[in-house]
């Protein structure tokens, strides 16, 4: 492999419930970032079908080109198809950097890609920077109880997966300028095997996002059931707020997963985060440590949490939340 | 050769038993002081695993385990249940399941066993009268023959499962007088349903072990088929001790593994309780108690592990049964005083919390304490070991 | 059937304890099977309980993985490949895929291949995805369930973020399971762990396996771990120890001068 023969960043964007994830804008942003510190071009691509009139809002936020993958059978996702066509894409590409989405069907294909073009691959990474021009991708190790800098020095493209509200899709530009070039998927080598039968979405009825919330009281390990997470949703309302949870308290059934903050979870950033019984793991603290005021609650003077807290009280939750509560009644009253 | 290690099987055993009793077991423990049962629930996942009188051989249920792998069950389930009752229920089943696996009849044993070890019989030990404890010679329920069947008559007391034996089903291995003239000669064991015919259960109310029952019952005429009788008749009072003893390696095993537990909750507050601006942990009053506790109990393990293995050198043939009978009393002397006096510490490091009933340590001490008679009081284990030493013409007594 | 399940073994990360520093303490923290992969073998036994075949297991790994493998045999499992080799440490994931995919052909071929969607200390979700793709198998990640095998085709129920799919794929096909909230692990029962020791436990070397040598441990890894360091730390806040009514109110009045709460 000639690392020089590869050069550009490829953001591969995502299309959900026929509209453009919100996702590709934030990698996009990031991208752009990236591709100017490189100096270097942005390049994004989209697979669909009738999904033209999505390339410009790619240049608007930063591709100097916007691929558009145009095709019948790419209407549905399908991992081995779009591992394939993407992989001959990028292999034709050839780029020296390509983001992917971490979402569920990011991190479907996207490892196939990596393994076709014998590549390296960064899974959830946290941050993305350049020093001294190369490329270090930034992620939580051992099982997110520390932060390690993985580079990808003699192979290419280095691929790295990011998940959504890690980053800010941000400097949308009418004016800015940039190609549209269509594509077609190279079929070439593609031997279907799978069949989509169904797709089901499943709404929640009621319960407030917790990726969109103001404010979430997010309950872990020390809430100690399901029930306990009754108080914490009480808390939500009078915040106007969503209750969230830890991979542990997901895990032990307390909480669905779409309430799951953390690596591999959700990211947030809302302007209060209260962590009622969260150790605070980074495997945790990378999902909310951009949170504007960070209120913690925990048995456990030692708990790493308090270290990223402004507030913390030490003490059983069963007794401060209700307190809470009671104050805060208090104070909306007035 | 010395080797302290377990077998990768028993590792294996141990965390699978750990791993049920941490989910099943340690979340509804001290609920069992209320309930007064050990949950349905909870005997379904044990009978599932394997883990009731798993000492019994497969054909009839069991696993076939040695004491040693016995040992291991019961030392987990003594970490998850702090009141005792699983522990209890367990070490009674495991040990006189493996006196009638060795000594009851063919068809006894595939009557009864499979029923034990799917967790719906209790299988329990009914030697101990009003009037006779230690004495076992002092029994005064007796056993005859008549015709092609046995009646029994008298009474038990101070007996662990009676309610589960009487309600659920099962019964109690027990020792009567059937030819009083040739005393230690002249008593027999024999299974005795405790759902028959002229058994009247009574209950007591005791400090400690809340899940499972402590009663009594009156055998009035009760008959039994002969095929319940275990091992020959006049051999009860030899095969009897093979069971206490089982019993007795099994507890000072649990007993070691309760005071190390409680020692664990005791570290976890002296390292977060201050007093004076420091953590108790930092004074050394209390370090040189959690030293000495420390050190004692883990002797205690390894010397309870030693006579459970001693005792499956015997069923293979390889020790005696005088080696045994002095390791296991050996294991079981100090075993219940020195897990009381480590869970007694831990109390009063959390002083007047110490003493109230949310305090799980005062709960362990209540379940630990039972073990100072049950099975075989402390006393009778220095006179075993006395009379070993010094040989049988130093007995002052029978 | 022919049915293969890729498990690994992880620290127990899940019960981590810190010291007061706020860092974590490695010592004496346990090794277990990742919980996705002994979800991924339930399901296998599942599927060999319906549709009749054998279930072997395959973990490329240091030889302490042993007890990890042990309990998949104890839980059900046919026959265990272990794959140990010097030769592979310091492999990232698509030296590991690569590896197994080699020792996948070699034992095979496999009906159906089962793995954890992730594991529990890298997270990644690497394995299943590349694994498949070095064995040009179709593959489907997020699988809560495998509905059923029929006429050579299995069907199975895929999450989504907010919902899900149901997917068919021809075999041979590999599935990446993710367990469904609430689902109760299987202990290993007594008699299970004494059927273990009797199990077939294969060890495979390197040369075990016919590869591209270039391709295995630390050269075979593209990428490289080059730095690890404690979390950034935000400023310090301030940490109540005593009253909490008085804690409650100063938070309070924090949150309504920065207008969280009007």
């Amino acid at each position: 492999m000639n690392l020089s023969d590869y050069k550009g960043i490829l953001v591969v964007g995502e299309i959900y419930d026929n509209k453009v994830r919100p996702v590709t804008y934030q990698l996009i942003s990031k991208g752009r970032q990236l591709a100017n510190d490189l100096n270097t071009k942005l390049y994004a691509i989209l697979l669909g079908n009738n999904i033209s009139q999505f390339a410009n809002d790619l240049i608007y936020y930063g591709a100097d080109i916007a691929y558009i993958m145009e095709d019948k059978i790419l209407e549905n996702y399908v991992a081995e198809l779009y591992s394939a066509v993407l992989s001959k894409f990028i292999e034709n590409l050839k780029p020296e950097i390509v983001l992917i989405p971490a979402t569920h069907t990011g991190r479907e294909y996207g490892p196939r890609i990596a393994a076709y073009l014998q590549t390296g691959m960064t899974a959830d990474c946290t941050d993305l920077q350049i020093r001294n021009g190369k490329f270090i991708q930034i992620r939580p190790a051992y099982g997110g109880n520390i932060m390690g800098e993985i580079i990808t020095p003699n192979h290419r493209p280095q691929i790295a997966t990011v998940r959504p509200n890690v980053f800010k899709a941000e400097n949308y530009d009418k004016n800015r300028k940039g190609e549209i070039v269509n594509v077609k998927p190279d079929l070439s080598k593609v031997n279907l095997r799978t069949v989509i039968k169904e797709i089901v979405k499943t709404t929640q009825t009621g319960t407030k996002k917790v990726d969109e919330a103001r404010v979430v009281v997010s309950g872990g390990r020390g809430i100690g059931s399901k029930e306990g997470f009754a108080i914490l949703q009480e808390l939500a309302d009078l915040l106007g707020g969503a209750v969230g949870a830890s991979r542990v308290a997901v895990e032990l059934g307390w909480m669905p997963k779409s309430a799951q903050v953390g690596q591999s979870g959700l990211t947030v950033a809302p302007d209060l985060y209260i962590a009622v019984g969260i150790s605070g793991t980074i495997q945790h603290i990378v999902g909310m440590k951009d949170s504007k005021i960070i209120v913690a609650i925990n048995k456990d003077p030692n708990a790493p949490i308090f270290n990223i807290a402004d507030f913390g009280i030490v003490g059983d939750y069963r007794e401060v939340i209700p307190i809470f509560i009671e104050e805060l009644k208090k104070e909306l009253k007035k | 050769m010395l080797d302290f290690t377990f077998t990768e099987e028993q590792e294996m055993i141990r965390e699978s038993v750990r791993d049920f009793a941490k989910k099943k077991i340690e979340p509804i423990a001290l609920k069992m002081e209320e309930t007064h049962k050990i949950p349905d629930e909870v005997i379904e996942g044990m009978a599932e695993l394997g883990l009731i009188a798993p000492t019994v051989s497969p054909e009839y249920g069991g696993q076939g385990f040695d004491p040693v792998t016995a040992g291991i069950i019961a030392e987990e389930l003594s970490r998850a249940d702090p009141t005792g009752s699983i522990p209890v229920f367990y070490l009674v089943q495991a040990s006189w399941g493996h006196v009638f696996n060795k000594y009851g009849t063919e068809e006894a044993k595939k009557e009864i066993l499979p029923n034990v070890t799917k967790g719906k019989w209790f299988l329990g030990i009914a030697t101990t009268e009003s009037d006779a404890g230690s004495d076992v010679l002092g029994t005064k329920t007796t056993i005859r023959k008549e015709g092609n069947k046995y009646i029994v008559n008298g009474e038990k007391m101070y007996i662990s499962g009676v309610r589960e034996a009487y309600t659920r089903g099962g019964g109690h291995i027990t020792i009567a007088k059937q030819f009083p003239e040739l005393g230690a000669k002249g008593m027999t064991l024999f299974y005795l349903p405790l759902q028959s015919k002229g058994i009247i259960p009574q209950y007591i109310d005791d400090l400690g072990r809340e899940g499972i029952s402590t009663g009594g019952f009156t055998i009035d005429n009760v008959e039994i088929p002969p095929h319940y009788i275990i091992g020959q008749e006049g051999k009860g009072f030899y095969i009897v001790h093979e069971g206490y003893e089982y019993a007795r390696g099994l507890i000072a095993v649990i007993s070691a593994a309760a005071g190390l537990k409680s020692l664990e909750r005791g570290m976890n507050y002296m390292k977060q309780r201050k007093a004076f601006g420091l953590p108790l942990a930092k004074f050394e009053a209390l370090q040189f108690k959690l030293a000495e506790h420390y050190t004692k109990l883990s002797y205690l393990r390894w010397g309870a592990y030693y006579a459970l293995w001693l005792y499956h050198q015997e069923m293979l043939g390889k020790a005696s049964r005088f080696e045994v009978s002095k390791a296991i009393a050996m294991a079981k002397m100090f075993a219940q005083e020195w897990a009381c006096d480590a869970i007694d510490d831990v109390m009063q490091w959390q002083g007047a919390f110490g003493y109230s009933k949310e305090c799980v340590d005062q709960v362990a001490w209540r379940a630990i304490r039972s073990f100072g008679w049950a099975e075989g009081t402390k006393e009778i284990m220095k006179v075993i070991v006395s009379r070993e030493l010094l040989g049988k013409e130093y007995i002052s007594y029978k | 059937m022919k049915i293969l399940v890729l498990v690994k073994q992880v620290p127990d990360t899940s019960d981590v304890k810190f010291d007061e520093r706020g860092v974590m303490i490695r010592e004496g923290i346990q090794s277990i099977l990742n919980m996705f992969d002994q979800y991924a073998l339930e399901e296998a036994l599942r599927i060999r309980e319906q549709y009749g075949g054998e279930v072997s297991v395959m973990t490329l790994a240091p030889e302490q993985a042993k007890s990890a493998l042990q309990k998949c045999l104890a839980l059900g499992a046919d026959k265990a490949y272990h794959i140990s080799d010097r030769a592979f440490g310091g492999s990232d994931t698509l030296a590991t895929s690569y590896a197994l995919s080699l020792a996948i052909q070699k034992t095979g071929p496999y009906d159906i291949i089962f793995a954890g969607n992730q594991a529990t200390d890298g997270d990644t979700g690497h394995i299943g995805p590349q694994v498949a793709e070095w064995l040009g198998i179709p593959h489907t990640s997020y699988v809560e369930k495998v509905e059923k095998i029929e006429n050579n085709v299995v069907t199975v129920k895929s999450l989504l973020e907010d919902g899900y799919r149901t997917i068919e794929m021809k075999l041979p096909a590999l599935v990446a399971c993710i367990p469904p909230p609430n689902f109760e692990y299987s202990n290993p029962t007594m008699s299970g762990i004494i059927k273990a020791k009797n199990k077939p436990y294969i060890w495979m070397k390197a040369d075990d396996i016919d590869g591209d040598k270039s391709k295995f441990g630390l050269n075979g890894s593209p990428t490289r771990v080059v730095k690890m360091y404690p979390p950034p730390k935000r400023e310090k806040g301030q940490i109540f120890t005593g009253d909490y009514r008085e804690a409650v109110r100063k938070i309070i009045e924090h949150l309504k001068e920065k207008k969280v709460i009007e």
